[in-house]
């Protein structure tokens, strides 16, 4: 019975706390330390972990964001962030509030709060439906104060479901779709993950699941193996500052800003141009779907479109903006705020132009296009060298000739960004298009990777 | 308290009429329960079938070995001693027999928490095993019976319950006798088509000096009732003569000054404190690796490809694995008047001449005799996914297995085992349904789900990080967690039941006691002007909550509340130990609950998961077909199974049990309310 303990016993545990890391990394549940305990340490929030939250409705922008929370401390979590006085809202009600930090009382969205005592709610626990606006910016602050209240953790996958269930909630034809469902539900997790998991960031994800691991294993052996059995000594202090230090890098990792987001959703790349210059257009192209209606109508995108794609095998978001103009209609006015906006917080800029726009002279296009440039955007919008591509399209329109010249002529000239002529219509030049846009979206996503490391 | 550890062994009556060396001396032909092999799977699973009342037989090859301790003279240890507590939470045998045999007692890991804490004992080897034959032969309705078996009956299944066979009894080697019974226990030990290993020779057996077992039961098993078998090996070291150690070179170990029992009946030891043995430690030379290595050539065991015990690893292993290093030996009395030497961390298969060569590479063995050469053991094993959580055979019924049979290594996993086959067998022969321990209630719950729904690669030791609710499941609960079960399944005896009561209710009362105490930390700090605490004016602090500061023992409140706290004096050490995890187990209980829960929900054992009209993927059906989870608890825990499946399989499951309650019409809810226990004050203890 007495063994020397340099055979340290990992056991299967390991998988479902890997398993547990990724899934949590993935899903972007920020408060990931209240999964890890501490090399002993028990953690405050844990005690009645049992109240789950998560956003229900799809990722990715939308209209409205249904964020739904279930179990005992539902009804804590909707006293603390709705200002309700002490009591709870009348059941299955409705109320436009303001939604805030409980922490630092900051309002972070008003939306719809519905109240759904046991056990009349999906799950037959208390369950509390936060109805907000469907900005991933908002939807990650009310789920990271929601992570901060004492008992919440982020839902596992299906688990409202399966509550739901357990409850006796659901029939048997509403199990009959479930099971698809989760199914979808991880399938769509696992290529997120999978997509993660590859290059830098799988190294990085993987060390700290190995790190994990280790602290695991050697908390493991230090319980199971005795003072006389050659357990190396400080064992425990070395897993506390291991797992301290671990801690400390994930939360740097998913609180670095934007740099740490462009790695978990991508570059973030902007259309942008003047009116009907085909920015949708270039959009379904590169999505190979229409996630844009195009029309030749100007003013036809008004709001931003987004998209999350990969080029390359870097993953992209990719914005289609509305046309820059100056519009009486206010709800354009606000789309081209926008779209301004995200010009400035764009890691880069395709400014598509309508080629047929252009002076017939070649010599003439370049200066044409600064011009363009300038009255297109403010200076303060101007971005930077490097973080714009000019796309020229419609080149279909244009005589064969004419392009090849203005092709030339936009190459010799110093001071403009790289030129691409491309055809959306079809589909010529869209290959040149992408080699350099794929590059150019590599050298950011490599420039982030290395400055977020350098913590 | 100590009325079950007499100076005296249990009496044996006559043990002439309860041991036969002939089965035809035996008065009856047919038993509830009959359970081959002696060791320590045999002799509990035995004691526990007869306690709960079945006619009970014992067949073992010799008498004299029954209760041998085959390897190491040691019981208990971190994760074993939590084994032991919960056998004898049970009323099994091991725990007391430790307590009577035991001549060096320490508690490991003391220097961690409690609930990892491992009771263990170096034992008296005669004494273990007086104990355990006294106590055997003195149990009603146990039958003794030395003899081979030849092979299993079998016979057509029961067509009401599950499985394609049916054991309808034994028939012994050297003439046809024939034994009937309804279960049968087999608790074969190494001896499955055993094979011994010295140096470069192979002979057949599962343990040096004994008789290989017959190979009609690897027929049996293997070839008629079809069951997977797989091969694992396992070895035992010299044992050295004492006097001819030099211990001057070693360093001294000496036990606990005062001795832990490790049965709950019990309040000391036989062996007195003063009385007890030291152990010694050395360690190994390069010299002893440079042996090994000389001799791999003549060593045909550690050529094998079985699989070995990973945590009590040969020397060979050990260099080998780890070469360039210094290994601890510890030297361990094999019993009180004993001049041997056992010496752990040796366990070693070369020729007898190199053992000798080897261990006098080490300073205190320079001129050391070996009294027994060390040999290894290969042997068979039953994949125990094959098994169902009663530790029956799932395609055969009335078969159970228990011990190395099922892929374990270790006295401690072997004795929990037995006892739970025991209670099984007994079960079924009495036609009571099976019983169900949990892996939130218990190590041996945690020990069976392990096996029946993961199987072994190698062989299994119990630690206590295989524990999810480890600090709900610790040795000095094992009491309160399992004895008032096991007197409803009739395994514990109406003395015990009584014990563990009175424990029960003093707990609750003092507990009570301590959370009435409730009052500001202001106050607290002048009631204990020693004790550091954070100051907060408006906490109300209970002496429950107090208890948990490291520095607040249990006495320290006693004395200054002696009106309410005196009467539980003899509890303080486990009060203590309840408040330290009272934060921890109230968390534990959500988790625990969803997993009871799922565990409700059982999964039938002959689906064809292959063709059932479930949407579930290849992988996933091959992975259910291989351990046919018995529970959707189970299937949850098993790898690679996916979220959707376990929905797919919910869904199963509801839908069985709607036709089933269909068919059976409405059947009245029969489960009645059981009556609280005398003690009412509402404080919380495991149940």
């Amino acid at each position: 019975m007495y063994y020397s303990a340099i055979m340290l016993p990992v056991s299967a545990v390991c998988g479902g706390t890997y398993r547990a890391v990724i899934r949590t990394l993935t899903t972007r549940n920020i408060p990931l330390y209240r999964r890890l305990s501490s090399g002993g340490r028990v953690l405050a929030g844990l005690a009645d972990a049992d109240t789950i939250f998560a956003l229900s409705s799809g990722h990715g922008r939308c209209g409205v964001a249904v964020v739904r929370i279930s179990g005992s401390a539902a009804a804590t979590a909707l006293r603390c962030m709705v200002g309700l006085g002490n009591q709870l809202p009348p059941p299955r009600t409705a109320l436009l509030r303001s939604i805030t930090d409980p922490h630092s009382k900051e309002v972070l969205d008003r939306g719809l709060v519905l109240w759904f005592p046991a056990p009349h709610s999906f799950t037959g626990e208390d369950s509390v439906e936060f109805h907000i606006h469907g900005g991933p910016a908002v939807i990650t602050a009310v789920l990271q104060a929601l992570g901060s209240v004492p008992g919440m953790r982020p839902a596992d996958a299906g688990e409202f479901t399966r509550r739901a269930f357990h409850a006796g909630k659901l029939d048997l034809t509403e199990v009959e779709g479930l099971g698809d469902l989760i199914h979808a539900e991880t399938e769509a997790q696992r290529r997120q993950a999978l997509r993660q998991m590859s290059g830098e960031l799988g190294r990085l994800y993987q060390d700290w699941s190995h790190r994990l691991k280790r602290t695991l294993a050697h908390v493991e052996a230090f319980i199971d193996f005795s003072e006389d059995e050659l357990i190396e000594e400080g064992v425990l202090d070395q897993v506390d500052i291991s797992v301290c230090d671990l801690q400390a890098e994930i939360e740097q990792h998913l609180k670095d800003e934007r740099r740490g987001e462009r790695l978990r959703s991508g570059v973030h790349v902007v259309i942008a141009g003047a009116t009907n210059a085909g920015k949708s257009s270039l959009l379904n192209t590169l999505c190979q779907r229409p996630a844009a209606i195009v029309s030749p109508i100007a003013g036809t995108t008004r709001d931003v479109v987004e998209s999350a794609l990969d080029i390359g095998g870097f993953p992209v978001l990719l914005s289609d903006t509305a046309g820059l103009r100056d519009s009486p209609d206010l709800v354009e006015q606000e789309g081209v705020r926008r779209a301004r906006e995200r010009v400035q917080q764009a890691d880069l800029t395709l400014l598509v132009v309508d080629s047929t726009i252009l002076p017939s002279e070649e010599q003439e296009a370049a200066a044409f296009l600064l011009e363009h440039l300038r009255t297109l955007l403010s200076s303060q919008d101007q971005p930077g060298a490097g973080r714009c591509l000019l796309v020229l399209n419609k080149t279909d329109l244009l005589p064969e000739a004419h392009r090849e010249k203005l092709n030339l002529e936009l190459r010799r000239v110093s001071g403009l960004p790289p030129v691409c002529l491309i055809s959306c219509q079809t589909n010529e030049g869209l290959k040149d298009f992408l080699t350099v846009l794929q590059s150019s979206v590599k050298t950011m996503y490599v420039y982030y990777f290395i400055t977020s490391n350098q913590y | 308290m100590s009325h079950m550890l007499t100076k005296k062994l249990p009496p044996v009556q006559s043990v002439s009429f309860l041991v036969s060396r002939r089965a035809s001396q035996l008065s009856r032909q047919r038993y509830d329960v009959i359970v081959v092999g002696g060791g320590h799977a045999g002799t509990e699973a035995a004691a526990a079938a007869a306690r709960i009342g079945a006619e009970t037989l014992l067949v073992t090859q010799k008498i004299q070995t029954i209760g041998a301790l085959s390897c190491n003279p040691s019981l208990g240890g971190i994760g074993k001693g939590h084994l032991v507590r919960e056998v004898d939470a049970l009323d099994g045998l091991c725990g007391r027999a430790g307590d009577w045999a035991g001549i060096h007692f320490s508690v490991l890991n003391r220097s961690k928490g409690p609930a990892v804490w491992g009771p263990r004992a170096q034992l008296d080897r005669q004494r273990y095993r007086e104990f355990i034959q006294a106590e055997l032969l003195s149990t009603p309705r146990l039958k003794v019976l030395e003899g081979s078996v030849e092979e299993l009956l079998v016979s057509d299944p029961n067509p009401a319950e599950p499985g394609r066979h049916r054991v309808a009894g034994i028939r012994l080697a050297n003439g046809s006798q024939l034994i009937s019974a309804s279960s049968v226990v087999l608790t074969t030990g190494t001896f499955l088509s055993g094979s011994l290993f010295v140096g470069q020779t192979l002979s057949p057996g599962g343990r040096m000096g004994d008789a290989p077992s017959s190979s009609g039961l690897t027929h049996t098993l293997r070839d008629r009732l079809g069951l997977r078998v797989g091969r694992l090996r396992t070895g035992t070291p010299p044992r050295l003569l004492k006097d001819s150690v030099d211990l001057s070179l070693t360093k001294l170990h000496p036990p606990d000054r005062q001795p832990t029992p490790f049965s709950f009946m019990n309040t000391h030891t036989r062996c007195k404190p003063a009385e007890q043995l030291p152990c010694y430690l050395t360690y190994t030379t390069p010299g002893v690796e440079r042996v090994v290595r000389e001799s791999l050539h003549l060593n045909c065991h550690i050529q094998q490809d079985a699989k070995g015990p990973r945590y009590c690893p040969s020397i060979e292993s050990r260099v080998l694995r780890f070469p360039g290093r210094s290994h601890q030996v510890w030297l361990e009395p094999e019993g009180l008047t004993s001049d041997l030497l056992y010496p752990q961390g040796l366990s070693m298969t070369m020729p007898p001449d190199v053992q000798l060569r080897l261990i006098r590479e080490i300073p205190p063995l320079h001129r050391a005799e070996i009294h027994t050469p060390g040999y290894g053991v290969q042997y068979d094993y039953v994949c125990p996914t094959q098994l169902s959580p009663a530790l029956q055979v799932k395609n055969t019924q009335g078969l159970f297995l228990a011990g190395q049979i099922n892929g374990t290594t270790g006295y401690e996993e072997a004795a929990a085992q037995g006892l739970w086959a025991g209670v099984n067998a007994a079960r079924r022969a009495l036609s009571q349904p099976p019983a169900a321990l949990s892996r939130t209630e218990s190590y041996i719950g945690v020990l069976v789900d392990d096996l029946v729904s993961r199987g072994v690669t190698e062989p299994y030791r119990m630690f206590t990080s295989r524990a999810e609710f480890r600090t709900s499941l610790r040795p000095d609960n094992a009491d309160l967690r399992l004895t008032m079960k096991g007197f409803e399944l009739g395994c514990v005896s109406a003395v015990r039941h009584h014990e563990a009561v009175r424990v029960r209710c003093s707990l609750q009362n003092a507990i009570a006691a301590l959370q009435a105490l409730t009052m500001s930390s202001t106050s607290w700090k002048k009631k204990l002007p020693g004790i550091s605490m954070s100051e907060n004016k408006n906490q109300a602090l209970s002496g429950m909550d107090l208890l948990q500061y490291k520095d607040v023992s249990f006495e320290m409140l006693a004395s200054v509340f002696p009106e309410s706290l005196a009467p539980y004096m003899e509890f303080s050490q486990r009060l203590k130990i309840e408040a330290v995890y009272k934060p921890h187990c109230d968390q534990n209980k959500s988790e625990i609950k969803k997993i009871q829960s799922e565990e409700n929900m059982s999964l039938p054992q002959d689906i064809d998961y292959f063709t059932l009209s479930v949407s579930l993927s290849q992988e996933v059906r091959e992975i259910l077909d291989r351990f046919r989870p018995t529970t959707l608890g189970a299937a949850t825990r098993l790898e690679g199974m996916t979220p959707a499946a376990i929905a797919n399989l919910f869904k199963y499951v509801v839908l069985t049990r709607r036709q089933e309650s269909m068919m059976s019409g409405k059947q009245a809810d029969n489960e009645e309310e059981r009556g609280e226990e005398p003690c009412k004050r509402n404080a919380s203890l495991p149940q």
